[in-house]
């Protein structure tokens, strides 16, 4: 692996999470894979950390979790994303740009 | 719906800690393994890649900890293990815990009692419809600052029917009526009432009908209307009992209706009669009776007063003798029943409030005590990763356990206390006052121990919870730093200790003086072993005045004739027991004076005798004797106070007066003799002026006996009696009270208040007293070190003794001196409850700082003795 990792920011994590599960019902380990995956290996979720973010996530009624059986067939825990959970995905995206596009003007300026 | 699913969330975790777990742990594991089987497939041995797994997975149990903590195992879980930690705890140091919870049991004890009594007189609702639309009614005389002087009938009339603010007015007056047949003749008290008066009120009967407007006039007034009581009592709940005829004061009423049970009104009567009262002879100068309205709705009680006031004016005008400078009251119906109470209830919930303030006190000073001694524990939680907060929390929740305990004991003791309280109480309270455990005073107790644990938990849960590990450590067994933080608390708390208690203790010494004061006062008569009772001679069997004279005037001759009776009398209102008589007059060569100028004069009808039996003092002429008779001159004596307003500078005797209004010319009575002043309505004041006249020249039917014995009168009360049976087998004998007693509950109020403060501020100097000893003892404890190498370097136990009581007097002194600013700011709040003493009266107040310096002394002398028998080489040692 060359490729350099990048850091996690605070707050990131729950809009990483939300994004991971928007394109099908994902278990934990999985949601790590696929921001692995989607970050093209640069970034790689703690997974002590993943846990409680995703309990806190389901309380807050943004995804709905459910036992289910996995690929090879073993009993898992799979989070899928509800219909409030796509509007704060939706929200942080958009306030995501926002800082990402100021922060960039501001390197920019002279 | 967030905090829903959170409260979820919670409340599955508490009730399935292990199921949760559980899923918790099945997820973790599979994350697990399957980052096991992905190592495997990139190449580690099994053993290689479970390792490489856990590693990357970070620290399992902590993991397990935050996720648990996140999925609910939070808050509820949290204080469920606080409280049953608390319990244990508690369980474990019983003297601390029974000390404690006993402290607040009597604070919270004695806030839920008289909170229970004024929910009884103040909150609870009125039993009628829509209470807050009734008012009483009252003719006022401003000029002379008299605000109840009684309804006319005739002005009655003219308010209802010149009105527009209310939906109707009754009138009604109180009186006795003896039933006959069916047992012993019994004397029942009971109401006149005008027609309509149970619509107003909105209560219907629940057999028969009430009164109608027909039968409110004279003549057909022979009807009744039943109290349940009553009904259940006399006729045993006979259901056939409606359009029976019974026998009412020797005359037959027919019976149409029984109210349901609890009615009462006004406060206690048992059966109702139509008021049917005659204008022709009841005029606008006859006050005396109620009335009471219902307002139309959206109408307040300003707008009511305000059409009242112009009502009254409108009277006025039209009749300048009768109604000059009357006007009309109009008052909310409870205020107007509970006047009296309200002040002194706020005042001793004031009182109690302080009582449980000092409780706190020391419960918090007994928990900042116990703190120094669990350091250690503190120190370990900390140490092994407890926060602050975590601490806080912890021991916040054993002050609430304690004050919970505390409150529910407290709740018992009410209970127990709120009987004696009623117990010495001898009025009987309107039907509609109960007094008991309802939800009320259950959640008034709930918050009170709430709000009680978190203010004395919080400063020493605070103190406590700053736990510093390094010094601690560095301190060892003793205490340096953190110690004297915690010692400064709690000499905070002693001086306001002391300070509550000394505006207690002079409140209670006020109170206690001015009852003093009040046994002291010259009633003008000598009660001692004298027996009063009230006999009610009824209209139809005693028609004419000369059988009501002869019939007393028999009795009182039979009376005079008992073994050991000195003196017998009657009179038509006893003084002090409450009742009132006033009639209007006119002094011969006087100008007359309207109904609103004159001053209401006491008018007694008594026997020859009476002045005897009382022990009432002529002061000049003569006593009444049986030649005052019907044809004789008519005769009067007065009162010092009426001789000396009336005549001032010349002599009473002789001057002739005479009663009811001038126009009616009624015969004039020469003045034959002057007594001492006699408080009639009060014994804090004087009250009205008084006339005397003889029984056999002004009749009245109802009579008090005043019977003077050689010694104790209690054993006459049953001679007397026979002697009445004697006269008349079917006449009932009421009242029986020695003189003393009707004084006695003449006064129950500052009694009363004299023994709930003298209670309340005892129990605040033994709590005081606690406070003190407690923190000069742990002082000295502290100190042993320090002592003990005092006495080696040749300290003499006088030179210790001082030191340590020196200590202690000075948080007293400031605490002493806080109280008597709070004092002098407080008491006169309740001046209007005190009677011949001032409410900074300075030798109340010298009494009780010398009384509780003293006190306070004692508890430092005591701990301060301990010091010097430490023996320096074990103090030394006592590193």
């Amino acid at each position: 692996m060359t490729q350099q990792k990048a850091d996690l920011l605070q707050g990131t994590l729950d809009m990483l999470i939300l994004k991971a599960v928007s394109l099908g019902p994902l278990h934990g380990y999985g949601i790590i894979q696929r921001i692995r995956q989607m970050s093209e290996e640069m970034l790689s979720v703690e997974q002590g950390s993943l846990y409680p973010a995703l309990y806190r996530i389901e309380q807050r009624g943004w995804v709905t979790a459910k036992w289910g059986l996995n690929e090879t067939g073993r009993r898992a825990k799979f989070y899928t994303l509800t219909r409030a959970g796509a509007r704060q995905l939706e929200a942080e995206e958009a306030s995501w740009d926002r800082l990402v596009l100021a922060v960039s003007k501001i390197r920019q300026a002279t | 719906m967030r905090w829903l699913n959170i409260l979820r969330a919670r409340l599955r975790a508490l009730a399935g800690r292990e199921a949760v777990i559980r899923d918790i742990d099945e997820e973790l594991r599979l994350h697990v393994e399957l980052e096991t089987e992905a190592n495997i497939e990139r190449g580690m041995s099994p053993a290689e890649a479970r390792r490489a797994a856990r590693r990357s997975f970070g620290n399992y149990d902590s993991v397990r900890a935050t996720a648990y903590e996140v999925r609910g195992g939070g808050m509820l879980e949290t204080l469920w293990q606080d409280f049953r930690y608390g319990v244990r705890t508690l369980a474990k140091q019983p003297g601390f815990t029974a000390v404690a919870v006993l402290t607040l049991a009597l604070g919270i004890g004695a806030n839920s009692t008289i909170f229970s009594f004024a929910n009884g007189v103040m909150l609870r609702p009125l039993p009628y419809e829509q209470p807050e639309r009734l008012v009483v009614l009252d003719e006022a005389a401003p000029l002379r600052g008299i605000d109840s002087l009684g309804v006319s009938f005739p002005n009655f009339l003219d308010w209802r029917a010149g009105n527009r603010v209310f939906e109707d007015i009754a009138a009604y007056g109180t009186g006795t009526f003896t039933l006959i047949g069916g047992g012993e003749p019994e004397q029942l008290r009971g109401a006149r009432v005008s027609a309509g008066l149970f619509e107003i009120i909105g209560v219907a009967p629940v057999s028969g009908r009430t009164i109608r407007a027909e039968e409110d006039r004279p003549g057909n007034e022979t009807v009744v209307i039943l109290g349940h009581g009553l009904w259940q009592s006399r006729f045993g709940a006979n259901p056939a009992i409606v359009g029976q005829t019974i026998s009412l004061n020797n005359r037959p009423h027919t019976v149409v209706g029984v109210m349901p049970p609890g009615f009462r009104f006004p406060e206690v009567a048992d059966l109702w009669l139509p008021l049917a009262l005659d204008t022709q002879r009841w005029t606008r100068t006859d006050h005396g009776l109620g009335a009471i309205a219902r307002l139309k709705p959206g109408v307040t009680l300003e707008q009511a007063q305000a059409e009242m006031v112009a009502v009254a004016r409108r009277i006025e005008e039209l009749n300048p003798v009768t109604n000059e400078g009357l006007s009309v009251s109009v008052s909310d119906l409870r205020a107007g029943l509970v006047g009296d109470y309200r002040q002194s209830l706020l005042i001793l919930l004031g009182v109690v409030g302080c009582v449980l303030l000092i409780a706190c006190v020391n419960v918090a000073n007994l928990l900042l005590a116990r703190a120094s001694a669990r350091r250690k524990e503190m120190s370990i939680r900390a140490a092994l990763g407890a926060g602050r907060w975590r601490i806080f929390r912890q021991l916040i929740t054993e002050s609430l356990v304690l004050s919970a305990l505390g409150g529910a004991l407290g709740l018992v003791l009410a209970v127990w206390g709120l009987d004696l309280l009623l117990a010495a109480v001898p009025v009987e309270f309107p039907f509609w006052m109960k007094f008991n455990l309802d939800g009320r005073v259950l959640a008034f107790t709930v918050g009170v121990s709430l709000l009680t644990g978190v203010v004395f938990g919080v400063a020493p849960a605070w103190q406590a919870s700053k736990v510093d590990l390094n010094e601690t450590l560095k301190e060892g067994g003793r205490s340096a730093a953190a110690g004297a933080g915690r010692g400064r608390l709690r000499s905070l708390l002693v001086v306001v200790e002391v300070a509550l208690s000394l505006v207690l203790l002079v409140g209670a010494g006020l109170m206690m003086r001015s009852f003093l004061r009040l046994q002291q006062v010259d009633v003008g008569i000598d009660p001692t072993n004298v027996l009063t009772m009230s006999v009610s001679l009824p209209q139809a069997k005693y028609a004419e005045p000369e059988k009501l004279s002869a019939f007393y005037q028999q009795l009182l001759e039979r009376a005079r004739h008992l073994p050991g009776v000195q003196a017998a009398g009657a009179v038509s209102n006893l003084p002090l027991s409450g009742s009132r008589w006033g009639r209007s007059l006119t002094v011969e060569g006087r100008p007359v004076l309207s109904v609103g100028e004159a001053p209401s004069i006491n008018h007694a009808v008594i026997t020859p005798g009476y002045f005897r039996a009382m022990g009432v003092r002529l002061l000049a002429g003569r006593d009444l004797n049986e030649a005052d008779a019907k044809d004789a001159p008519k005769v009067t004596v007065v009162d010092e106070r009426m001789a000396r307003e009336y005549w001032p500078g010349e002599s009473a005797l002789g001057k002739r007066i005479r009663f009811g209004p001038p126009e009616n010319n009624e015969p004039w009575h020469t003045v034959v003799g002057v007594v001492g002043e006699v408080r009639h309505e009060r014994v804090d004041a004087a009250t009205r002026m008084t006339v005397y006249v003889p029984h056999q020249q002004i009749a009245v039917r109802q009579m008090t006996l005043a019977v003077r014995a050689a010694a104790d009168p209690a054993g006459l009360a049953a001679a007397v009696r026979q002697q009445v049976r004697e006269l008349d087998p079917d006449q009932p004998v009421t009242a029986v009270r020695t003189m003393e007693e009707v004084i006695s509950s003449a006064v129950w109020q500052p009694r009363l208040h004299a023994l709930l403060f003298g209670v309340f501020a005892a129990v605040a100097l033994i709590l005081a007293s606690v406070g003190i000893y407690g923190v000069m003892s742990y002082a000295v404890t502290q100190r042993t070190h320090e002592l003990g190498i005092r006495m080696a370097l040749g300290a003499q136990k006088g030179d210790v003794l001082r030191l340590v009581a020196r200590e202690g007097m000075a948080l007293a002194l400031a605490g002493i001196g806080l109280g008597l600013l709070g004092a002098f700011a407080l008491t006169r709040f309740m001046s209007s409850l005190l009677y011949g003493v001032s409410a900074t009266d300075p030798s109340t107040y010298a009494a009780i700082v010398v009384l509780l310096a003293g006190v306070s002394l004692l508890a430092c002398y005591v701990p301060a003795l301990r010091a010097t028998r430490v023996d320096p080489m074990i103090a030394l040692r006592h590193e």
